[in-house]
Formats: structure tokens, sequence, C-alpha cells
């Protein structure tokens, strides 16, 4: 017998997935998370499902976990106290930023506040320059000073981030080796490990969020571990990075910057494999929770990677968060979610992104919210029954929604309480697609080359019609998915993304220093992989940064999956020339190219889960039709009875014709007039979606596909 | 008519088109300026030319973008364009009012009908004249000097670059190459715009765009005039100086008298200097623009810009005067007089609207290092932005290190240091430099740079050096700024406006003053002055002058009876 485990620790739910691998099959679990201690919600839980499936921790063979934890520390400020040591004259790193306004005409706006207070910021004399020579060496006498006021201080936790570390790491391993002597038990990050890239206040503020969460991450790991295994888990505990890639709990504890979307990967993750599992590699993958929604854009098979984050952003506002160099799926979070507040201003209807959250939470909850909501809209439509939500845990008020809709929203722009829900309905579609179309659109991705999934508590009743606006051909939507991502961490592999910021015009190229480089790097990816302990086939891909000489933004190229493929400058030249094309529409031919950084990525690629095949139909589709409803369809002409089915009673190879509506615990699909809909081999919701105007009798939304075809001569 | 809710989605969708243009552009443009400075805009437009949405980035050019598209359709009516033209302009006058600003303009048809256009700004490091950096403040005496002089012409025509035009350009340039790639990286920025318009339009239909448009404009107007209408009329005047326009020159009065009244404001720049015979002075788009930007910040800061909401906004400025100058006039270093507009007109609002002001901003300087490096041989050319923080506002204290409204971003140390011989020796916030106040203004910021190589020239370009920025309702002033250089072991001051020769190793130290402060300082938290102590931003002797509270410098806990004694003599 062998099984296993994932869990995903969220703000309210922790989620359990076991899976069988003798059988294919995948059994579910949920639970309340234990915010005060969150590893008593994951061990009640697990033991619960455990049990109930008749096996014991031993029999577990893999443990995987994402969570919230690091996240929540920054939002919260609740991490250890923290000091940061940097080079003299650098003192206000963090405070000065980049100095751009997050909101232009707000003169009350304010910044993030750096994690670290200018009181326990220390300098110390050194200097590299930009070539990596030392300047002016360590002042080791002074190193010793602030080492003492630091451990004075009664510090836990310091970050060192001197300039040009990326390109000469010396000083700072010196540094380090003071704070370890004077700083008993201090944790201690250095910016040439934890990110050896250039621009000096994103790696400085990288390493100094890494200080600052590494404590308290490595306590929660270390007790995580430890109750696992006193529990009869042999194995190692694995956690979900946020580039969607796996490490074990012992190499998070030194870099738990990177588990900042932690959660978010997972998801990202489950809806790339959802997407191989039915032959569609390129997925774009829409997550709407209470809050926020997250897309995320999945090219052959993997969700895409990029360099930076961005965590604590006020009102998911571009700029006015922390920005950290750790690789993470390239999500575009937006405040679009069930909570998101409606409200008209001079005569326009906004929505979100203030959120209800969950208290007091949308009108229909009944908890005290007056204020209408996406959730209250989608209950005047029809499209959510008051008496379903939750599997009919908690009914909902339609009144009390229909009175806030009709108040906030109606009576200032003249609108009758359909036309005010139906508004919200498409002003907050219209702004995730907008968001999505940066993604997609905006990076020379077509979205007709994508299948469109859709999961969380409210991604799947906005999912075929955002689907349509982007013009994508198939939506889907996973059975469950509603329910959790912890789905997304059964099927994770380990993945390292490395780098290593050397300039490098392609003109004057230095093979060796270019292959020491990733010589270096491969050595560090194999030591990584192997302390996975995961077997599996290892895939390398070379990359580098890439841009014109003057030019401030670099392009990531693929050169290849070997080391020799980054030893010929004319060959990177072209891939670089031919990606700038396809991303901007035009290359000029005649400028010098260069590199600023080298990049390794290392994938551990396990064999494709099997899955259990889902009940092939057992009777006619209309036994899974629970009852019907009046739903409201523009094209349609307003609300029509639309039937709605119950997704546990359908089984492969049904099929529903649009409108419909398919209802299951944790969520709601709409599938719109003239769309197609089956269930495939394993479960999943297919919808072909129809651009067809006679069929779908729509008037107001035409041409999509003229939209598309131009979109893409970005 | 347009229905409210075709009406949200649209402007959204266009807001949209302003913000992907300007990505678009930052990322493939060659400049410092443009890349890492985020000194550019990018607009949308009806077909007579209204700024309909923007993006929100530089405030000088989206406000001189109102005007200056006009400009070029008086040039080009629309029968004279055609699909995939893009049309430039740096004249002064019409555009922001100096020559590195270029903005371009398209037009965006569908089926063959002008539904609108799009344009944008993007500041060029270099466009020939004087001296390297195109901004000069002394020996100017016509706009002649300053550069090369661009009336609208189609550098793109149907899709086509003009080579001949790019070849007058690029000849005139000191740096061709990465200024035609910020060139094209704007024609980009307009391709990607005209692209999502003309989708837009061809999904919605022309008419319901034009529909939405022309209500975006109306709704802009009557928000700002609601706003307007809320405010106590009357007369409210403010009067400040810059520091000069070189050495050796008097000051420049800034006098500006906000007229509120009907929904409307007129800003009445009368009994301000004239004009100056040096490269420092405001042409009326640029006086506009910062005049429009501070009046949005007082009314309605969270409303998209268009061209409705600047409506209600007047403008009386005597031609002829530095802030209306008359062409040829020199105008290439306008760019320090941008916080001065924001800054006068604040000043004039804060006695209407005393509790939606900002005290005097810190200044920022904006000097052009440029030489040649030992090791290449080659020309650079540097232009930096150092930015201190803000004035002091009614709830709170100034932002520090927060660029002020023109937006820009600083552009990193390591990414400096790898691109120009340089190596820059600090950049801190200056303590004690906050203007003192219930509310504390923002404190200045210091960045020493040692240079290297031959043929060194600085360009300085700064003010507050002489006159502090102001403090409000009791608050006091921030500390002036300097520049200083350190050679030959000695320290020289050098002149906010003036041109300088260096040698490798000179160390150049920009100070850039300190905001104003709000409200009276001996009503500030007594553990606001404290934790500012600990902090290191005011100094013990500070906060007791400053302040009148008393620190105990060993165990750095307030002297409460002492405090008490202190705060009595100052309000005595």
């Amino acid at each position: 017998m062998s099984y296993r485990a994932g869990f995903d620790v969220g703000g309210t739910f922790t989620d359990f997935v076991v899976y069988d691998d003798a059988t294919g099959k995948s059994h579910i679990g949920k639970t309340m998370t234990t915010p005060d201690d969150p590893t008593r919600g994951v061990m009640t839980g697990l033991r619960q499902l455990l049990e109930r499936l008749g096996i014991s921790f031993a029999d577990l063979t893999q443990a995987l976990h994402a969570t919230t934890l690091a996240t929540n520390a920054i939002l919260e400020r609740s991490g250890s106290q923290t000091a940061l040591v940097t080079t003299k004259g650098f003192r206000d790193v963090l405070q000065i930023g980049r100095q751009r306004r997050n909101d232009l005409y707000n003169i009350f706006v304010d910044r993030v506040a750096p994690i670290i207070d200018r009181e326990l910021i220390w300098e110390v004399a050194e200097r590299i320059n930009a070539s990596g020579d030392i300047v002016t060496p360590l002042d080791e006498n002074e190193a010793r000073r602030v080492a003492e006021e630091i451990a004075a201080r009664g510090v836990r936790s310091v970050a060192v981030c001197f300039l040009h570390a990326y390109q000469n790491s010396k000083h700072e391993e010196m540094m380090k080796d003071v704070l370890a002597d004077a700083v008993g038990g201090a944790f201690v990050s250095i910016s040439s490990q934890i990110s050896p890239r250039y621009r000096e206040y994103e790696r400085a503020n990288t390493t100094s969020v890494n200080a600052y969460l590494m404590p308290t991450i490595h306590e929660y790991l270390g007790k995580l571990e430890g109750l696992l295994s006193q529990a009869g888990y042999g194995g190692d505990l694995y956690i979900m990075q946020s580039n969607g890639g796996i490490m074990t709990a012992k190499e998070a504890a030194k870099f738990p910057v990177r588990l900042i979307e932690s959660g978010p990967a997972a998801g990202a993750l489950m809806a790339a494999r959802y997407g191989a599992m039915v032959s569609q590699p390129n997925v774009i993958a829409f997550d709407m929770g209470g809050t926020t929604a997250k897309v995320t854009l999945i090219d052959d098979g993997d969700p895409l990677v990029t360099d930076q984050l961005e965590v604590d952003r006020v009102n998911a506002r571009e700029g006015s968060g922390l920005v950290l160099n750790a690789p993470s799926v390239d999500l575009v979070e937006i405040g679009a979610g069930g909570g998101s507040i409606a409200q008209v201003a001079d005569g326009t209807l906004k929505v979100g992104p203030q959120s209800a959250s969950s208290v007091p939470g949308p009108a229909c909850y009944g908890r005290g919210g007056t204020r209408p909501t996406v959730t209250d809209a989608n209950l005047v439509l029809g499209y959510l029954d008051a008496n379903y939500f939750l599997g009919g845990e908690m009914p909902l008020d339609s009144e009390a929604a229909r009175s806030a809709i009709a108040e906030h929203v109606g009576k200032p722009l003249d609108l009758d309480v359909t036309e005010a829900a139906w508004g919200i309905y498409e002003v907050v579609t219209q702004n995730m697609a907008l968001a999505t179309q940066v993604v997609s659109v905006g990076r020379g991705k077509d979205p007709r080359d994508y299948t469109f999934i859709s999961f969380g508590g409210a991604g799947p009743l906005h999912g075929a019609r955002l689907a349509r606006l982007l013009g994508c051909n198939t939506f889907l939507s996973p059975a469950g998915a509603g329910a959790t991502s912890a789905f997304g961490l059964i099927m994770s592999e380990p993945l390292f993304n490395l780098s290593q910021t050397r300039v490098m015009r392609l003109a004057k190229f230095e093979p060796q220093i270019v292959s020491a480089l990733f010589q270096k790097m491969e050595d560090d990816a194999r030591a990584l992989l192997l302390g996975t302990k995961v077997a599996g086939n290892w895939q390398f891909a070379y990359r580098a940064d890439m841009k014109f000489v003057g030019q401030g933004h670099e392009l990531n190229v693929l050169l290849g999956s070997e080391a020799k493929a980054a030893q010929n400058p004319d060959e990177m030249r072209q891939s670089f020339l031919s990606l700038y094309r396809e991303t901007y529409g035009h290359a000029p031919d005649n400028l010098p190219v260069e590199v600023t950084s080298w990049r390794l990525s290392a994938r551990c690629r396990v064999p494709a889960m099997r899955f259990e095949r889902c009940d092939a139909k057992a009777y006619d589709v209309h036994k899974a039709k629970r009852t019907t409803r009046p739903a409201y369809f523009p094209e349609a002409g307003g609300f029509i009875d639309t039937p709605v089915y119950d997704r546990y009673r359908l089984g492969a190879g049904h099929t529903i014709m649009g409108p419909a509506i398919i209802e299951e615990r944790e969520s709601t699909v709409v599938v719109l007039p003239g769309d197609h809909a089956t269930i495939d081999e394993f479960g999943n919701l297919n919808v072909e979606l129809s651009y067809d105007e006679t069929k779908s009798l729509s008037a107001a939304k035409r041409d999509h596909k003229v939209e598309q075809r131009e979109a893409q001569l970005v | 008519m347009v229905d409210p809710i075709t009406l949200s989605v649209v402007w959204g969708a266009l807001i949209s088109i302003g913000e992907q243009m300007g990505v678009a552009l930052a990322r493939t443009a060659h400049s410092n300026a443009v890349k890492d400075g985020y000194d550019f805009s990018a607009a949308v437009f009806d077909a007579e030319g209204r700024l309909v949405a923007q993006g929100d980035f530089s405030p000088g050019h989206l406000g001189a973008m109102l005007y200056t598209v006009k400009h070029v359709l008086g040039y080009y009516p629309p029968d004279q364009l055609n699909d995939g033209d893009a049309i430039i302009v740096n004249d002064p006058w019409m555009g922001t009012g100096h020559f590195p600003d270029i903005t371009m303009v398209s037009p965006v048809f569908v089926d063959g009908t002008l539904v609108g256009l799009v344009a944008n700004t993007a500041h060029h490091v270099d466009v020939g004249g004087a001296v390297p950096g195109s901004q000069i403040v002394e020996g100017v005496i016509e706009y002649f000097q300053e550069g090369l002089r661009i009336l609208p012409v189609k550098c793109w025509e149907a899709g086509k670059e003009n080579e001949q035009i790019i070849r007058l350009l690029t000849a005139n340039v000191r740096l061709p190459i990465p200024f035609l790639g910020d060139l094209r990286a704007q024609a980009n920025a307009n391709r990607v715009g005209v692209q999502r318009f003309s989708a837009l339009a061809k999904r919605y239909g022309a008419g319901v765009i034009t529909n939405v448009m022309a209500a975006i404009l109306e709704k802009g107007e009557a928000s700002m005039r609601q706003a307007l209408a809320v405010l106590p009329a009357g007369e409210y005047a403010f009067e400040d100086y810059l520091d000069d326009w070189g050495q050796g020159t008097p000051p420049i009065k800034v006098k500006v008298t906000a007229k509120i009244g009907g929904g409307e404001i007129l800003l009445d720049f009368t009994g301000s200097d004239p004009q100056t015979e040096s490269g420092l002075n405001s042409y009326i788009n640029y006086t506009r623009a910062y005049g429009i930007c501070a009046v949005r910040c007082v009314t309605i800061p969270s409303i998209p810009h268009n061209e409705g909401v600047a409506r209600p906004i007047k403008f009386s400025v005597p031609e002829g005067s530095f802030f209306n100058p008359k062409p040829p006039a020199g105008g290439s270093s306008r760019a320090t007089i941008n916080v001065r507009i924001y800054d006068a007109v604040m000043g004039a609002l804060s006695k209407a609207a005393p509790d939606r002001v900002m005290a005097g901003l810190s200044h920022w300087s904006n000097p052009n290092i440029s030489g040649i490096e030992r090791s290449t041989g080659r020309n650079f050319i540097f232009y930096d932005l150092v930015m201190g923080g803000t004035g002091a506002r009614p709830t709170k204290d100034g932002i520090e290190a927060m660029s002020a409204p023109f937006n820009a971003a600083n552009i990193p140390v390591e990414v400096q240091e790898a691109n120009t011989p340089l190596l820059v020796e600090r950049i801190e916030l200056i303590p004690d430099s906050g203007g003192a106040g219930k509310y504390r203004g923002g404190l200045g910021l210091r960045k020493d740079i040692r240079v290297f190589g031959d043929q060194i020239r600085l360009v300085n370009l700064t003010d507050r050096c002489r006159f502090a920025p102001f403090g409000l309702f009791g608050g006091g002033k921030g500390k002036v700024g300097r520049t200083l250089v350190q050679k030959d072991g000695s320290e020289t001051t050098v002149h906010s406006k003036s041109t300088t020769r260096l040698v490798e190793e000179n160390v150049i130290s920009f100070q850039v003053s300190g905001g104003g402060g709000y409200g009276n300082a001996r009503e500030r938290d007594v553990e606001a002055v404290r934790r500012d102590v600990l902090r290191g931003c005011v100094s013990i002797e500070g906060a007791r002058r400053d302040y009148g509270v008393v620190i105990d410098p060993s165990t750095k806990m307030v002297d409460l009876s002492g405090t008490a004694t202190a705060r009595s003599a100052m309000s005595s």
C-alpha cells in the first residue's frame, strides 16, 4: 500500500487529498484552519481522513504541504524582530525603494512600511564595484562592533546586503561569520545566497523578508515534521514553493521567501495538470475566491514562472507592495472576488477592489453586510441557489441581496434590480478580462490557443463568460475544483530556479566564465534535487535574461536543455531576436545584445499519475437534473427557465446544452446559451464555447474572434 | 445616450489601453530616463483630439497632451491621416515645454473612419543643442541653442518608418542609437494602443465608443464642477520665489491667485515675474499641466483623468511671463519648475481647503553628468533623479523619499554603476531637514557620486537652495538644499543651475531640501518625536530646538518635565 497526502492550509479551511497509488483514487477532506497553531488543524484533519480510509501515517510515502503562513506573517507583520546590515552610505535602501507613487493624485497615499525599521539597520564600511572588485575592504573591527550591537538588541534574525554582492560574495560571507560568532543562535540571510541579482533595493528587500520570516517558518516546519514523524510518517515533508515546484521542509526553512505564493502556486499547478489530463497543455488558470481573482498562464504543461513578485499591495495596486526577487508562478492578482463590493461613483459602476470579505460578508450572508457584492449579483441573477450554497449549509437571503443592489446600484443608476445585478456581473467580468489580457495578449499570446480552466469558489460562475470575452474555445471546470488546490500538491514535482547576475555583451562573449557560472549552478541544482530524494528524470533548462545594450527590461530567453546551448553567442542572439519579435511585434536587427543574468531551472520529472476514471453515464442525463429555476441570460432576452444539474450525478459521456446550471457543494458552473458541455472520462466538465450568433442569440457581444485576431498582432 | 454599464465597461477598457501603452513603452525603451525613471506618458483621445483616458504616468506630459494633440490635428486634419501613421512633435509651445520630450500621435481608424487617437510622450536623454542632455539654464538666450526643434511631422507613414526624417533626427543628437531605440519604443506603444482601441471599437461599434467618450468628458466635467462648487468661493493668493535663473541672477517671483466660484477655478499667475533670458521658463502647457494636477489632488483625486475634468480649471497667465513665455524663449530646464507650480497652487488652495492640501514639497535634483569613459573612449550621458520626501499632510507626516507629483522612479545604483563610470558613495535621508510641525515634512535626500573619466561636465539643475519649502498652519519650513563638490580635499558649493567641469575622483554631493511641516510643532505627539530620534530622522538637539521635546541622550527616554518647560517656552 502506498499513498500520498497533500494538505493546503488556507485562511479559512485546510484541505486534504489522499491519493492511492495502487488504484489512482483520490480522497478529499476538509477542516477549519487553526490560525493560532496551523499544525493542529493539519494533524487533526489528516488523522481523521486517514482513519476514514482505514490507513495509517506509516502507509504514506509522501506528505506535501502548501501554506499561507509566510504571506500572513508579512501581511500581519507578525514575523520576528530582524536587523539589516548594509554598505556604508546605504542605510536607507529599504526606505527609499524605487520612489514611484502608486496613486498619482492622492496626497494621502502611503507606501508600504519597510519590513525592517531604520532603527534596526546598521552600516559597515566596505565596497565592491560593479565588476566585483573590492574597492574598500570590509572593516572587520566595525563589523564586530555592529554584530555586538545587534546581539545586544536581542534580534533573532539578521539580513546582510552589500552593494554588488551578486558579483562578489566575499564580504557578505565574512559578515555572516562575524554575526554567527557574536549573535548566538541567530539566523543570518545574505543577499548573495538569497538573490544574487543586481538592483539593490529589490535584492535587499528580498533578503530582509527572508530573514524576517526565517524564525517563524523554521519553528513551524520543524514542529510539523516532528508531529508527522511521531504519528508514524517515515518520509520527508515537502513544501510547495511560489514557483510551482516542491522542496524539502529543511530547504524551505532556509529560503522562506520562496513560500509567499505557496497556495496559489498549488492551484495553478492543479490547473496545469488537469489540462495535461485532457491533452490541453496550454491553459489559462483562473482562480476566483472571496476577495481576489488570480490568473496564471500555463504554456506546454507548466505554469509560467517569473522572477519577481509583489506582496502586501494596497487594493491590488501595482507598485504599492513589497517587491521580491522570488521565482513565482506568473500570477496576475486583481481585487475581484465574490465579496467585491459594487458602488456607484459619478454615475458609473465600480466593482472592487474593496471586499466585504467573510465578515460582514455579502448582504445575502445575513451577517450584517449591507453593501452589494458580486455574490449578491449572482444570487439575484439566479446563478446561485439560496438554499444550496455550500451544499445547503449556509442559506442565503435573496431579499437582502436584492435590496442592497437596489439601494446602492439600481437607484443611483436608475436601473431595475436585475439590470443592476447584471451590471455588477458584467463589470467584474470585464475587469478580470482586462487583467487576463495583460498576461496574454499583452505578452504576445493568443488566448484562442488556450483552454480556460476556472476554479475557486466563484470561478466557475464567471468562467464561461470570461472565456468568451477572451476568445478561448474551451472552458473546463474540474470536479471538486471549488474545494481544493491540494490536488495540485499530489501532482507536484521538485523545481528549482537558480540565477546569477553577470552582465556580458554577446560581442564580448566569454565562454569560460559562462561555463563556470553554469557549472556552479548545476552543482547546486544537483545537490538540491538529490536532497529531495524524489525519483524521476532530471530536466535542466538553460536560460538567459537578455536585452539590447542600453535597454532596461530583459526578456527571459530559453537557450536549451544542455549547457552547450549557452556557449553559442550567435544562436543566443537569434533566440533573443525571435522572442523579442514574438513579444513586441518587431525587433531592430542592428543593435548589440547583452546578457544580464544567467538562469538554470532544474526539475525532477516524475511519471504521470494515473487517475481513476469516472463512472460512465449510468442513465439518461435528465436523471441528473435536480430542478429548474429562472436564470438571467441577456442573449435570451432575460430570465429563462434554466435546468439545474447535480454534478455528483453526472457521469462520463453526459452532454448538456446551455443554458444550464451545474451545482456541486463548493461551486456552481454556469453554462451559457449555445454552449455545449460534456463530462469527460475524468469527471471534468468540458464546455465548448459558441461564438455562433444565431445559436447563442447573442446580439451585444459580437465579433470576439476579429478582436483576438487583431490582438495577436501586438 | 449610453447605458451606465456599457459606459463603465468601455471606460475601464480605455484606461487599460493607456496603461498597456505605457508598459510597452517602458519595456522596449533604451534610455534610463524612460525605462527606469518612468519619464513618459500615454493616453487615449477622441476623434477631435480630446483626452478621454490615460495611464497615470507623468502629469507634466499628460497635462500638456491635452493641447498637443489638437495642435497635431491642426497640421494633419483627419483627411490627411492614415492607418499606421505616427506624427512626432517636440515644439515647446505646442508640447510639454522642452525639446527632450517628444510626443507621438497616431490615429485609430475603424472601417475607414477616424474614431480616436492615441499618443505618448517620452523624455529623450539628448536631443542635441549646447550641452549633453539638452537641459541647461545659463547662457541660453533662445531655444535654438537647446537642441533640435520638431514641428509635427509624420515619422511613420502607413506603418512605414520615414528614413529621411530619421536620418535628419539622428544626425542632430549625441547618442543616436538610444535615441532611435526610444523613438521606436514610442512607435511600438502607439501600435499597441491603436490595435487595442480599434478592437474595442469593433466590438462595441464605433458609434457606441464615440458616445462613451462624449459621456466620459461630460462626467469628468460634472465631477470637477461639483467638487469645486463645494469649496468656499473667493480669491486665495499665494507667493513664493524660485532661487534664481543662474549664477548672479535675482530670484523669480511666483504668484498665484486661485479664484473659485460658480463651479470653476481660475488660476491667475498675474504678478509673477517676466520670462527669463535662460533655459528656465515654463511654457504655458507645462504651467497648465501642473496647475491642473494640483487642483485635482485637492478636489477629486480618485476620478480617472480626462479633458472634461480639466475644463472647469481656467488659466490666466500673462504672455511673456515666466509661466507663459513667448517663443523662442529657452525652456529646456523647466523640469525643476514643476514642483513649484504645484506648490504654489497648493499654497493658494490651502486657504480654501486646509484639510486636503500638502505643505511645500522637498525639491529634487535633475542633473546631467557627461564625459568620456577612459576604458572604452565612449561618450556617456548620465541623467539622474535625486528625490526627497513630500510636504506634511493634514493628518500625517510627509512621505519619505517619494517622488513629487511628476511621478518618476529612481535608477538603481547597481544599474547606474554597471552602465556609467561612477561610484555612488551614499544615498540617505538628511536628519533634521524636514519642516517641524504637528506633522513633520518628509526629509531631504543626499546622494554622493564619485565620477571617473575625462571631460566630465556636470549640468546641475535644482532649486530650493535659498527659499525653503513652506510649512502650513504653523508648520516649519524644510531645510534648504545644496550641491557640493569635493575636490583636492576641499569642498565647494556648486550653484543650483550652473555647468561645472570636473575631473576624475571628484565627488558631487546632491543634497535636496526637506518638505515643509503642517501645524504647530508644539502639538506634535511626544512619542512621535522620540520615534524620529530613535530612527535617526531628528537629532536630540533638533527634538529640543524644533519640537521642545527633551530626550535623555543615554536612555533615549523623554524628560517629561523638561519637555513641558521647553514647550511652554516655545509658546511664549
